[in-house]
């Protein structure tokens, strides 16, 4: 009965309202779980940007996640940085190394770039595993969460926190939204799409290609600020290429190129961790499993799947119209 | 404004392209035929910045572009198209012009506008749609065009980002005859400002929009002439006999 494009802002804001209900009325559990999922799901949709619209599947995610989350512990605890300011820092950071990492692996496709990517990202994980002014694998500990208490919030409220990331994760979502609509997000899918064709448009790949992964770089260390608030701790798992393998299933299980299904995937995936591990320390069997039905089924993910029945629907309700046409 | 110096490109010890100079005046529609094998692939590439040069310099409007990728080369006004279609597949006609219309307007940076919002990018759209005849079926996915439209809108991109020198390669490879003579008239429309360099096996079509053509053979420059003079040429018939030289008897 909808639109494509309407289906997806429908579902964007059925989510967000699901979430603000499931933060007020969950139980202390639920509600770090719900954390867990958005943090997750601004992870999955800068990985989505990147690897779904840009084509630069990257398997050191992770790595930016990590880098955002220690550098925010380090300014924070180490230099007694305000909350805000350290943000900013780690942001801008992640969105350098991420251009970094763009620009070195511009003219890398396929199985190599993923290589790469890993490669960078292990880098990262030993260099902050080995360091001990970072805590090596102890990690580091108290780290503080963003002040709102001038406009009268208390993020250390799990409900409040919960609902700070609903907020900024919707706006990460309308912010990529937005962006892929302009010249820069346009040449950006156009490139994923025919690479040789853009740059005999004259379109720089290492300047495009760079300037996308700063993007996602900065995003995914936004989320690791989140998640070093969230926790108060961080530890070099952050980093780990474990964790990047996750955010990218998670993406190709919710809907590659499709922007609000990995948050969808997110969802889905981290509640069966919780289900499952219930039973079963393997719960990562099981989500294998499931990916592996995924990809059978036609490997487009949990928003493709939405989209055909949504036409399916679309098409029951419009044939009547065909045959008056007729 | 384009200028071919001394180009030299050896593949093992194959000259593929031997000592090849060509000259083309601003304005000019230069062909360059040749028999299959003969290097005109090569020598395009060469110019486009696909291949890298053994020796030799490529000029465009008096500058060195040599040392430039192809990307830097179509920045600095060398369009070209593909002899194979080489689409963004998925996408509308109107959304593929409007990614070359906004590369070379050097608007891929800006991300904080839509395109179909700039007057600049939708006006230039909207004459290149009129120039390749595609103004109809502006939102028609490019899977589902024929395969003339096609060929139509793969010259279309080339010229959204209005070239100096525009390169096509093969132009109305496959086409129909029908499709062909439409190809003819759509390239003989577009003014004289657009310098234009043609790779093309259809006789006519060369003769009927060349200015100069040049003749490859085994990697060098054999002939050069108005389409007259090289369809009197001993020479260059010679070398087609067998391929188009009863047709022309």
């Amino acid at each position: 009965m909808i639109k494509q494009e309407t289906l997806r802002t429908f579902l964007a804001v059925l989510l967000v309202i699901i979430a603000v209900i499931y933060a007020v009325n969950a139980g202390y559990f639920g509600k770090e779980i719900l954390a867990e999922i958005l943090l997750f799901a601004i992870l999955a949709m800068s990985l989505d940007f990147l690897a779904g619209f840009g084509g630069m599947v990257s398997l050191g995610h992770a790595a930016l996640y990590g880098t955002g989350a220690y550098f925010y512990a380090v300014l924070t605890v180490n230099y007694g940085w305000n909350a805000p300011s350290a943000m900013a820092a780690a942001i801008f950071f992640c969105g350098i190394a991420g251009w970094i990492v763009g620009a070195a692996t511009a003219r890398v496709r396929g199985i190599f770039f993923i290589m790469a990517t890993l490669a960078f990202g292990q880098m990262a994980y030993v260099y902050v595993f080995e360091n001990r002014a970072l805590g090596g694998d102890d990690g580091m500990s108290g780290i503080p969460r963003l002040d709102l208490s001038l406009v009268g919030i208390d993020l250390v409220d799990p409900t409040n926190f919960d609902i700070f990331l609903i907020v900024v994760a919707a706006f990460v979502f309308i912010f990529l939204m937005w962006l892929l609509k302009s010249g820069f997000g346009r040449t950006l899918v156009g490139l994923h799409r025919n690479e040789m064709r853009m740059r005999a448009l004259g379109l720089s790949l290492l300047l495009h290609k760079a300037a996308a992964f700063a993007i996602a770089g900065g995003i995914a260390g936004l989320a690791g600020t989140l998640a070093a608030q969230h926790a108060m701790f961080v530890s070099p798992d952050y980093l780990d290429w474990k964790l990047s393998g996750l955010v990218l299933i998670i993406v190709i299980l919710g809907g590659l190129g499709s922007l609000i299904g990995p948050v969808l995937g997110a969802a889905v995936v981290i509640i069966l961790k919780h289900q499952i591990s219930a039973y079963t320390e393997h719960w990562a069997f099981f989500i294998g499993v499931f990916l592996i039905i995924a990809v059978l089924a036609g490997g487009h993910g949990l928003y493709d799947l939405l989209v055909k029945l949504n036409k399916r629907a679309r098409r029951k309700a419009t044939k009547p119209e065909e045959v008056v046409d007729a | 404004m384009l200028e071919a110096q001394n180009l030299m490109k050896s593949f093992g010890a194959l000259h593929v392209t031997n000592n090849v100079s060509v000259s083309i005046k601003q304005g000019e529609r230069r062909a360059i035929i040749g028999p299959n094998g003969a290097g005109k692939t090569t020598f395009f590439n060469l110019l486009t910045g696909e291949l890298p040069l053994d020796e030799g310099r490529v000029l465009l409007g008096g500058q060195d572009i040599t040392k430039l990728k192809p990307d830097g080369r179509a920045r600095r006004g060398l369009g070209r198209s593909f002899q194979k279609n080489n689409l963004f597949d998925g996408l509308t006609v109107q959304e593929s012009l409007t990614l070359a219309a906004v590369t070379a307007l050097g608007k891929s940076g800006i991300f904080w506008r839509d395109p179909a919002n700039d007057d600049e990018v939708v006006q230039r759209v909207k004459t290149t749609a009129q120039q390749i005849k595609l103004e109809q079926v502006l939102n028609t996915v490019t899977d589902n065009l024929s395969y003339g439209q096609r060929r139509q809108l793969e010259v279309g991109i080339a010229l959204a980002s209005r070239p100096k020198v525009l390169l096509l390669d093969e132009p109305t490879s496959g086409m129909s005859p029908e499709d062909t003579g439409g190809m003819l008239e759509l390239l003989k429309n577009l003014t004289g400002e657009v310098t234009m360099l043609i790779i093309e096996h259809d006789m006519d079509l060369v003769y009927n929009l060349a200015d100069q053509v040049s003749v490859l053979n085994y990697g060098q420059i054999i002939f050069e002439g108005t389409p007259e003079e090289t369809r009197a040429s001993e020479e260059v018939r010679r070398i087609y006999i067998g391929e188009w030289g009863e047709d022309d008897a």
